[in-house]
């Protein structure tokens, strides 16, 4: 495969990526029409009927219409990943670039202090911060235990940015600290924004799920995907469908998220 | 008396990579003791010929025409298999070689261990005794370190001694001595000149420009677009060339000047006032015999606005450790430097960076630019971050600016990053047009480009100081450039000053012997 | 390299510091009135952090027990299932990376291993439990509440089958790391001029990415094994959930549940330690395989 048919290739699965998240975006926004069901509806089927011309995904223990559930679960756990995305990209990406133009002494203090935090995983870190507030600031627990990477890589490059030859050529011709954080800015932060907006967006989709799926995120009735997983642990042995499901909604919102965010070498979604 | 053995006949060799032809028709002989100099830009054909000849053609290769080693058959060239004589390629030490990771020796014992089918120790051996031959040339110790602790000429060395040891029947040097400084040249290929006799090998050696080409006095062929535009040995076509491409290397090649470049109109005032200024460290002192600063030995020299001074040295010699002094980006022993008239030690920090807006870097290190920025926001940003003009105003400088330099074509949305090295350089100036500067430090403009490059380079940077009038600070280590654009000169050794004065006159009359060295070595006598 | 450890293990130094600083401002929050403003946090923290200089990780709001104790009794079987996991990220990673990690399979493998990989792990937690269930027919405890042992070294086929799905749902996450790390070092390196010049100079193609290609790879996987080490540990917080197994990242996120923090503390330090140490010893590693040395 030639270096340009391989780059088309990325391109257009970097396009396949935002279309995915587009129709998932209009699927959660629309989730109230398209479900035949309103969110943690009983009975509205037999109790762990398998996928049928009548319910295409089946339904649970207590007769919910999976597919209904499917879709609500994704309209949850999109709505709390999209504040989270946010939260990741300030407070990591965009504080870690201005953090490493901080005097020295902060910076590395900075550096050190977040650096702790990066060595917990975000899983942990996320449960940690949700059992020190409340249940209800998953979304943020999420953004904020995804963000110390996103912060020490950020930081990291601005550092790197701040030794070469180039930076020093700069300062020597009267360009001050803050037209390079300006650099900074422009080239590695709002240039990939988006790339880098999904990127964080499958991140934390993946420690939302998680967490709730340990019971620390979303409570019931408004349940997302993560948890419906969490419920079906006791029976889905014997009734796939009710993991199933779910699993390849919460699978594919993380692979358009991916491949949205292109397909660099060696990131870390 | 006996003919030389032919070691290669190229005969109408042609090279077509994914349709597009690189090199059409081209033939020549070598024998045994012979050079050719194959001479050209990047898209020559030159880089397709070498391919051919050292057998490392891409799949997409499609070769015509036929190549003869020794006294074998002419083969069709795109069934040159094993060519029967030994064909060592030399690399240039400019283009990173060897893996940074692992120790030079060990490296080039294992080449020389794969090509002789020898164990790894007697391969180490035959690379000491190599390397010894040559009285220039490091020590064998030094090899034990890694390719990042060796500097370009001491890299050099242990190649060339790597590809000694292979007694080639056919050597085939690759821009090998490219980015050497001019002393460096000439010790180099003076020894490589004493290898050939010794040996008897025939050597092809591939040029962007013609300062190796006038110490090595092959013969030569100049490359255009894949053709042949000229052929002769170097004296005849430095006496009278034909072709106008030719004529544009040949002018570009630095011979001692009739008149002095115009000194500028506008001299006036001093600009940059330097006194006693001590280049040695803190360290330096404190380990001195006779401890404390010699304000007798520190360096003081003036320049005036709008004038030009060659700073030229070989590497290490003190020029950039004095140019970082001046502008305040080292800390030295003692000295006092006033710029602007304004007394550098006693300025806050704020205050020194707001001085050096007025300060302008042209230099041949290609990370000098920040490879992230597209080539707009290069020019742009001094103006918007030192003048803060509004955005009209801006675009129309960054335009006049690009014209000048002849990037006004280019997208100015691509980045730095997939720029060429002539490029990166003429930005360099466009940038430095827009800063408007008092002072403009000039470091070895020239580095790493083929002379066409190089002629325009240096109408550009004269352009440059005819039009904005800033004072020149010129590094070079090439007196040829020195010439072209200063006045006056320093001539530097272990952070000294050993000869000074109007360039001219020390081009005519040379006291110190290190600086007569630098001087036929830029300059060869042949021009 | 003498300078590069002392400066390594200066920063493992500062970092196990910071960490014990964290887990003891978490722990101070076990100690009565620690809520009641700043200044009795503060004090509260001061005084856990004169407990923990004497090897007092205080006790377990909800069994009692030495906080210590707990820890001993729950971590080693996490770390169990972390380095047998390791060996399987290594086992499956290691080809991987390297198959896809060279030339064109890189640029081609790109996509597929980012659709393989974009699963979370509890859900190939469960894949893996319904696969062992209904196709192998081996027995799968996911039953909430019901915590069993787990032998790190089965002596049975039914031992073997017990340890192997956690094991391999932690080994699955540590190979995508893994093979992420050796492909991210192999892209870093593939343009260097240096693969091509050799070549020229008669080395064949095996030499050059054998001898020389091969441990710049290793040493970007060396580097990051930090990285390899926290995808580990979440991963075995999944496993240990997904099939009820009583380990420290059980421990830790029922603790969180119950606001036990004294148990919170100390295992959280053995994480941090667990990361920061892998970190120091990859780092260290890596360093003679992929140092430049000092410019002339």
């Amino acid at each position: 495969m030639t270096r340009s048919s391989t780059q088309s290739l990325h391109a257009m699965l970097q396009v396949a990526g935002w279309i995915g998240l587009g129709l998932i975006a209009v699927a959660v926004s629309l989730s109230d029409f398209l479900a035949s069901a309103p969110a943690d509806a009983t009975g509205i089927g037999p109790l762990l009927a398998p996928p049928s011309t009548l319910l295409h995904f089946g339904s649970d223990i207590l007769g919910r219409d999976m597919l209904s559930e499917t879709l609500h679960g994704l309209s949850a756990t999109v709505r709390s990943a999209l504040p989270a995305t946010l939260v990741t990209l300030v407070a990591g990406a965009l504080f870690g670039f201005v953090a490493a133009r901080l005097p020295r002494a902060l910076a590395l203090s900075l550096r050190g202090f977040i650096g702790i935090l990066a060595s917990l995983p975000a899983l942990l870190l996320a449960v940690l911060v949700i059992g020190l507030s409340a249940r209800g600031w998953a979304a943020v627990a999420a953004g904020l235990s995804a963000a110390p990477f996103a912060f020490v890589r950020a930081f990291e490059r601005a550092r790197l940015q701040e030794r070469a030859t180039h930076s020093e050529y700069a300062r020597a011709t009267g360009i001050s600290g803050a037209t390079l954080l300006r650099r900074d800015l422009v080239y590695e932060f709002s240039d990939t924004i988006l790339s880098a907006a999904a990127r964080a967006l499958a991140a934390v989709s993946i420690v939302l799920s998680t967490v709730s799926f340990l019971g620390f995120g979303a409570v019931p009735p408004h349940r997302d995907l993560g948890l419906m997983i969490a419920a079906s642990k006791l029976y889905f042995l014997h009734a796939w469908w009710t993991a199933a499901f779910p699993a390849a909604a919460l699978t594919i919102l993380i692979l358009f998220a991916r491949l949205a965010a292109g397909l660099d070498e060696g990131e870390r979604a | 008396m006996s003919e030389a053995r032919q070691i290669v006949e190229v005969s109408e060799l042609g090279v077509a990579s994914s349709g597009v032809s690189e090199l059409d028709n081209l033939s020549f002989k070598l024998a045994a003791g012979e050079a050719l100099i194959v001479l050209g830009d990047a898209a020559s054909g030159k880089d397709a010929l070498l391919r051919v000849l050292d057998g490392t053609t891409r799949r997409s290769d499609e070769m015509s025409g036929t190549i003869q080693y020794g006294d074998g058959p002419a083969l069709p060239a795109a069934k040159r298999g094993k060519p029967g004589i030994r064909v060592v390629y030399l690399a240039g030490a400019a283009d990173a070689p060897l893996n940074p990771y692992t120790s030079v020796a060990s490296q080039l014992a294992r080449v020389l261990a794969r090509r002789h089918g020898s164990p790894r120790a007697s391969a180490l051996a035959e690379l000491r005794i190599a390397l010894e031959r040559f009285p220039a040339a490091p020590a064998f110790a030094a090899l034990s370190g890694k390719p990042g602790e060796l500097d370009a000429m001491d890299l050099t060395w242990a190649l060339l001694a790597a590809a000694m040891a292979q007694a080639p029947d056919l050597l085939i040097a690759d821009h090998a001595f490219a980015d050497l400084t001019p002393t460096s040249i000439r010790t180099i290929v003076a020894a490589l000149m004493q290898e050939q006799k010794r040996l008897g090998f025939a050597l092809i050696y591939a040029a962007r420009g013609l300062k190796t080409a006038a110490h090595l006095k092959g013969r030569m062929i100049v490359l255009r677009q894949g053709r042949v535009v000229e052929e002769g040995t170097f004296d005849k076509l430095a006496s009278g060339q034909s072709h106008a491409y030719t004529r544009t290397l040949f002018k570009a090649l630095p011979r001692p000047a009739e008149a002095a470049p115009a000194r500028s109109a506008t001299r006036g005032e001093p600009l940059l006032q330097v006194q006693a200024l001590d280049l040695r460290s803190p360290k330096d002192i404190r380990s001195a015999k006779d401890g404390g600063p010699r304000t007798r030995d520190g360096i003081s020299f003036e320049l005036r606005r709008g004038a030009a001074l060659a700073l030229i040295g070989e590497e290490g010699s003190g020029r950039r450790a004095l140019v970082r002094a001046l502008l305040g980006l080292e800390r030295v022993a003692g000295g006092r430097v006033v710029l602007d008239q304004v007394d550098m030690g006693i300025l806050s920090a704020a205050m020194t960076s707001r001085l050096r807006r007025r300060i302008a870097f042209i230099t041949g290190a290609d990370d000098a630019l920040d490879p992230r920025m597209t080539l707009w926001d290069v020019v742009d940003e001094p103006l918007r971050a030192h003048l803060r003009l509004p955005r009209e105003m801006v675009a129309g400088h960054r335009e006049t600016a690009l014209k000048r330099v002849g990037l006004a074509s280019h997208d100015g949305r691509r980045a730095v990053a997939t720029l060429s090295p002539f490029d990166k350089r003429r930005l360099q100036v466009a940038r430095a047009i827009v800063s408007a500067p008092f002072l403009a430090v000039i470091d070895e403009p020239l580095r790493g480009l083929d002379a066409f490059a190089q002629s325009i380079m240096t109408e550009l940077l004269e352009d440059f100081r005819r039009q904005e009038g800033p004072a020149f600070l010129v590094i070079t280590a090439d007196v040829g450039v020195a010439q072209v654009l200063a006045e006056d000169a320093m001539f530097f050794k272990d952070r000294k000053v050993v000869e000074r004065g109007p360039l001219r006159d020390i081009l005519r009359n040379p006291k110190d012997e290190e600086t007569r060295k630098m001087i036929e070595a830029s300059l060869p006598a042949s021009l | 390299m003498l300078r590069f450890v002392s400066r390594e293990a200066g920063r493992l130094a500062l970092g196990l510091l910071g960490s014990g600083l964290l887990a003891a401002a978490i722990s101070a929050l076990a100690l009565p009135h620690a809520g009641d403003g700043l200044i009795a946090f503060l004090i509260a923290w001061g005084r856990t952090l004169d407990a923990f200089g004497h090897l007092n990780f205080g006790h377990s709001s909800i069994s009692g027990g030495a906080a210590l104790d707990e820890l001993a009794a729950h971590l080693p079987l996490t770390m169990g299932l972390v380095a047998e996991g390791f060996a399987v990220a290594l086992i499956v990673g290691i080809p991987v990376g390297f198959l896809f990690g060279a030339g064109p399979a890189r640029r081609a493998a790109a996509p597929l291993i980012q659709i393989v990989s974009a699963a979370p792990i509890f859900c190939a937690g469960l894949a893996l439990a319904y696969a062992a269930a209904n196709l192998l027919h081996w027995p799968v405890p996911t039953d909430n509440g019901i915590k069993t042992g787990l032998s790190l070294w089965p002596h049975s086929a039914a031992e073997f089958e017990t340890l192997l799905l956690p094991v391999l749902t932690v080994g699955l996450a540590g190979a995508a790391a893994t093979q992420m790390a050796l492909r991210r070092a192999g892209s870093d390196g593939a343009r260097e001029p240096w693969r091509a010049q050799l070549r020229r100079m008669g080395l064949s193609a095996w030499e050059v990415e054998g001898v020389y290609g091969v441990p710049q790879i290793l040493a970007g996987l060396l580097a990051s094994l930090g990285e390899v080490m926290l995808a580990l540990l979440s991963a075995a917080a999944v496993a240990e959930w997904v099939f009820s197994y009583a380990g420290a990242a059980d421990l830790f996120v029922k603790s969180v549940a119950l606001r036990d923090w004294a148990i919170v503390a100390p295992v959280l330090l053995s994480f941090a330690g667990l990361t920061l140490i892998a970190d120091f010893i990859g780092r260290c590693a890596a360093r003679p395989l992929a140092d430049p040395g000092t410019p002339p």
